[in-house]
């Protein structure tokens, strides 16, 4: 694995390095990336290495972020728990939410267990608002970075430092969690949970205690964003926060441990990049999601090791021409797919449809530095023709790619 | 006295559309093995299309129209799309479902914009269908209620009377000895999943006009189904039908409920301390009246994991 | 891996194969059975699978038990296992009953139990699937502070049994890329990892071919050497060889409990079992 531990030394140096390459507002991109991957990899535990599917991840999330905001408030920031230190509020909370919830969830495994997350995150989220003494109401609870150890933490870049020091040192502990024998029983649970009782083992016990592990560093990725944010809302509790770490993490691939964190890191990269086009960009990330479920089932970190195992057998040269084949109409086929979504959100939006009047030609709409009219033919067909054109680059690319496999085992 | 009997109406009829949605998922699981987490999608699709296509064709067209093109949807996912990952695992299917639901409220948004629309109930029916102790009871709600109650009976009489029904109802046990028998099986789950999408798009079409038609629609009540299966067993038909009635008669009644634990204090003498205390105690039923249906669950979890009419896992 | 003493007082040599001679069956007749079932009965709804078995097995003795299909031998296996719970009657590991408990604690009082459908964990290797079984001997199941490895006793545990095995060349392959006779071997090999009082084989030959199946009852003789062991088979050949004393069970009753050639001998089950062909 000499490989991989090179590429994680040149990921910490390129992270370490990288408040000297970025603006403000992107370095404020990047800590949200890292609490996006230490979440990722937080679910990951219970899905990917467990086999349980939660779909109300965002519960012992935003536990977290309350617990630490309460922390942050309570606690002067000085004496044994300065600010930096307290997202292990997050973590214990995390913890406590985790052990009651994941009680009831692991009673049941498979869709039950999944159902059973949902209506428990959304139990919160009913309650959230009604408890406005812990959850502060509308408007949220909000709390300072003290200052601790010289630093002031008022810059983003401090802070960012302190959220990669956080998710360096948790990425650790899930890492080394992998190699203890609860870490490969999860794996056990994955596989065969069938097969464990009668080995000696009590599933619903084992279960438990990888909720809780999950729910333990999902509530730290929590308090990071408190850190960050400096606030709490129970908006939190939101369905869309653990639909987002599902689609994240699968995005990435569970199977590999750095999966779920690369699938996090890019979807959030993108959706800041994006964000003037906000309102598409979830149709986008859905679009996405559900193209890797279909094509690459593995997710995205599959291809290194499609690489790896298909680089004894064909020449490197015979991989790139087709993966970059694929690539190319990857991004053609995006760009007609972008535009044609583009133009109808556009033009389907209420300031636009305001502005039509009976009879008259609709008006251009602006889109890439382009002029579109959406009365002219040529703005549909040739975002029509890109997407089009993407896919046959694509099926281009599968029958080389058959080719080389039949070439191969001539 | 009339409290009781409005929220009684009004919860049983709650319950009976909490019924038509998850009793086509409950089906579909109980055959297939796939939890459609898009099965509530379906149901909002119903709505919109019937919304967009009561302004051309009339309401009682496109109460018909709606269903038929939602189940034309359901066929081509389950064809295109499930059929596809089928080999990776149920997990995989749920994941995609779970996709596909994303996406189709993303795409409502898109076309119908971030907020409610106005879908009606026709001016044509809007009358009392009788008094309650005074006060009007609208005949939709019962109209509803009707319908479901009518789904309820054909999906019955399919399974049970017909020969399609049969051979439904075997494919839920032995897919591949049905199919050896010379039944087309992925035919047969083909068309089970369009005609549970089609279901969930008739509830759609026709509750969306009552309750609000918005994006949100499908994971309010996609929550609230998966209670009811969780509560009622899946796979059960029967399971669903009590638990969703249970759940529907509780929130119903609950609503109208003022009081809160501090209340049951004061039965004690112990009412300002209760209502020093806060929090928790001091809440109304009423405004926990959507947490209920999740707290029967835990119970439910509590005492008999497997659901009221499940078998055991 | 040696064996762990059993929990009775017994013959001091495990490898006493006097114990193995039918003739001196009666030693050791004054201790407990290993197991015993009474009077049991199980009932899936109207259908009657199991309706009256007693059956007790001696310390030491390899014990078959055999009959046509549909007589219920694995259903036996499930209530002796713990994966259902009888309908009425008792079954006593030694002196402890133990119809009802969960298999997890059936398990723990030194009962373990292979599969007729191979029932492993397919993506991961070998050696992983049998130091679960390891694992939990040394209680580590909740262990997530101290890595695996850093347990020697483990690993070397892990080690021997592969060795037993004879599968230390797969040490590292998955268990779902395994032959389908390593896989059964590895089945086994799942059930000896809890070092066992009490092994159950579950069909262990299933689908092998003939130099397969020799090859499994040596390893069997081998690794059952100081344990008691109960096997289903319908390989008479096996069953005839391996054991000291067979019982046949047809439609949920063992109509004959006894040596090898008491049972050739018997003549309700030529009628109901061998047929009037009996192999010498």
């Amino acid at each position: 694995m000499k490989v991989s531990r090179i590429l994680i030394i040149l990921m910490l140096v390129f992270l370490l390095a990288l408040p000297a390459l970025l603006s403000t507002s992107l370095v404020n991109a990047a800590i949200q990336m890292l609490i996006a991957a230490l979440f990722a990899s937080a679910f990951n535990v219970l899905a990917g290495q467990g086999g349980m599917l939660s779909f109300g991840h965002s519960a012992y999330f935003g536990i977290g972020t309350f617990a630490t905001i309460h922390a942050m408030n309570a606690l002067g920031g000085e004496g044994l728990l300065p600010a930096p230190l307290l997202p292990v509020f997050g973590g214990l909370a995390g913890c406590a939410l985790g052990i009651v919830a994941g009680w009831f969830s692991t009673q049941r495994s498979g869709v039950y267990f999944s159902m059973i997350t949902l209506a428990l995150a959304e139990l919160l989220h009913a309650l959230a608002p009604h408890l406005k003494g812990i959850f502060g109401g509308e408007s949220g609870v909000s709390a300072m970075r003290m200052p601790a150890w010289g630093f002031t933490f008022g810059s983003s870049i401090e802070v960012y430092y302190l959220t990669l020091a956080w998710v360096v040192v948790s990425l650790a502990l899930l890492y080394f969690f992998t190699r203890t024998p609860l870490g490969r029983l999860c794996l056990g649970l994955r596989e065969n949970s069938n097969r464990l009782p009668f080995m000696g083992y009590s599933v619903h016990a084992l279960r438990l205690s990888v909720f809780m592990i999950s729910a333990i560093f999902s509530g730290i990725a929590g308090g990071l964003l408190a850190l960050s944010n400096e606030a709490a809302n129970y908006v939190i509790f939101d369905v869309n926060l653990s639909a987002q770490v599902v689609l994240n993490a699968y995005i990435g691939g569970v199977g590999a441990f750095f999966g779920p964190a690369l699938g996090a890191a890019i979807m959030t990269f993108f959706g800041y990049a994006v964000s003037d086009l906000t309102r598409t960009w979830l149709l986008y990330q859905g679009v996405i999601f559900v193209l890797v479920m279909m094509f690459m089932p593995a997710g995205l970190f599959s291809i290194s090791s499609w690489w790896a195992t298909q680089r004894g057998r064909h020449a490197p040269a015979v991989l790139v021409r087709v993966l970059a084949t694929w690539i190319v109409g990857c991004v053609l086929a995006t760009c007609g797919f972008v535009i044609i979504v583009e133009l109808l959100a556009h033009i389907l939006a209420q300031d636009y449809q305001s502005l039509l009047v009976p009879g008259a030609a609709w008006p251009a709409v602006l889109l890439f530095g382009i002029q579109w009219q959406p009365g002219a033919l040529l703005t549909w067909v040739l975002p029509a023709i890109l997407l089009v054109v993407g896919i046959a680059v694509v099926l281009l690319g599968n029958r080389q790619w058959s080719y080389a496999q039949q070439e191969q085992a001539a | 006295m009339e409290f009781f009997t409005v929220s009684l109406l009004n919860g049983t009829i709650y319950g009976l559309l909490l019924f038509m949605v998850s009793a086509g998922l409950t089906l579909i699981f109980g055959m297939m093995g796939v939890l459609n987490f898009a099965h509530t999608s379906f149901y909002m699709v119903g709505a919109y299309l019937a919304y967009s296509l009561q302004e051309v064709v009339g309401f009682w067209p496109a109460i018909i129209i709606s269903p038929l093109i939602v189940g034309v949807l359901g066929a081509v996912v389950e064809r295109y799309m499930l059929r596809r990952v089928h080999q990776y695992g149920h997990g995989h299917q749920l994941l995609l479902t779970f996709g596909l639901s994303f996406i189709i409220a993303e795409v409502i948004k898109l076309f119908y914009g971030n907020y409610p629309v106005d879908y009606r109930i026709p001016e044509s029916l809007r009358f009392s269908a009788f008094d309650v102790f005074g006060a009007n009871y609208p005949f939709y709600r019962l109209l509803i209620g009707g319908t479901s109650l009518l789904m309820f009976a054909l999906i019955y009489l399919l399974l049970t009377k017909t020969r399609v029904g049969i051979v439904v109802r075997s494919a839920i046990y032995r897919p591949r000895m049905v199919e050896a028998l010379g039944h087309n099986v992925p035919m047969v789950f083909m068309g089970v999943f369009a005609v549970g999408a089609a279901l969930a798009g008739l509830a759609g079409a026709v509750a969306g006009a009552f309750y609000t038609t918005n994006p949100n629609m499908a994971i309010e009540l996609g929550v609230l189904v998966f209670v009811v299966v969780v509560v009622g067993g899946l796979g059960s038909l029967e399971g669903a039908m009590v638990a969703s009635l249970l759940i529907g008669l509780i929130s119903s009644f609950s609503v109208g409920i003022d009081y809160s634990l501090a209340d049951l204090f004061g039965l004690m003498g112990a009412r300002e301390w209760a209502e020093g205390v806060g929090g928790l105690l001091t809440l109304k039923l009423s405004s926990l009246a959507a947490t209920i249906p999740f707290l029967l669950m835990l119970l439910v979890l509590l005492f008999r994991p497997s659901g009221l009419m499940g078998t055991r896992e | 891996m040696t064996p762990s003493t059993p929990v009775d007082a017994r013959s001091p040599d495990p490898a006493d194969t006097s114990l193995r001679n039918a003739a001196t069956a009666d030693t050791g007749v004054d201790l407990p059975p290993v197991l015993s079932l009474h009077n049991v009965h199980k009932s899936f709804g109207e259908t009657a699978i199991i309706r009256g078995v007693d059956l007790a097995l001696r310390e030491g003795e390899r014990h078959a038990v055999i009959g046509p299909n549909g007589a219920g031998k694995s259903t036996l296996f499930h209530l002796i296992s713990g994966l259902i719970r009888p309908t009425s009657g008792q079954i006593f590991l030694g002196d402890r009953p133990i119809q009802g408990l969960d298999a997890r604690n059936i398990n723990k009082l030194g009962l373990a139990r292979s599969f007729q459908i191979t029932n492993l964990f397919p993506g991961l290797s070998v050696y992983e699937n049998l130091r679960f079984g390891v694992m939990r001997r040394h209680g580590l199941q909740y262990n997530f502070w101290k890595p695996i490895s850093r347990y020697r006793a483990v690993a070397a545990q892990t080690e021997e049994l592969l060795e037993e095995l004879r599968l230390t060349r797969h040490r590292d392959t998955l268990g779902g890329e395994l032959s389908y006779s390593e896989q059964r071997s590895l089945e086994i090999g799942m059930a000896l990892a809890s070092d066992p009082h009490l092994l159950l084989l579950d069909e262990p030959m299933a689908g092998m071919s003939r130099e397969e199946t020799e090859y499994t009852v040596g390893l069997i003789r081998e690794l059952t050497q100081g344990r008691t062991l109960m096997i289903v088979e319908h390989d008479m050949d096996v069953v005839f060889s391996l054991s000291d004393r067979i019982s046949v069970l047809v439609y949920g009753q063992v109509i004959a409990t006894g040596t090898p050639d008491e049972i050739r001998a018997n003549v309700q089950v030529q009628e109901a079992y061998l047929g009037a062909e009996v192999k010498a």
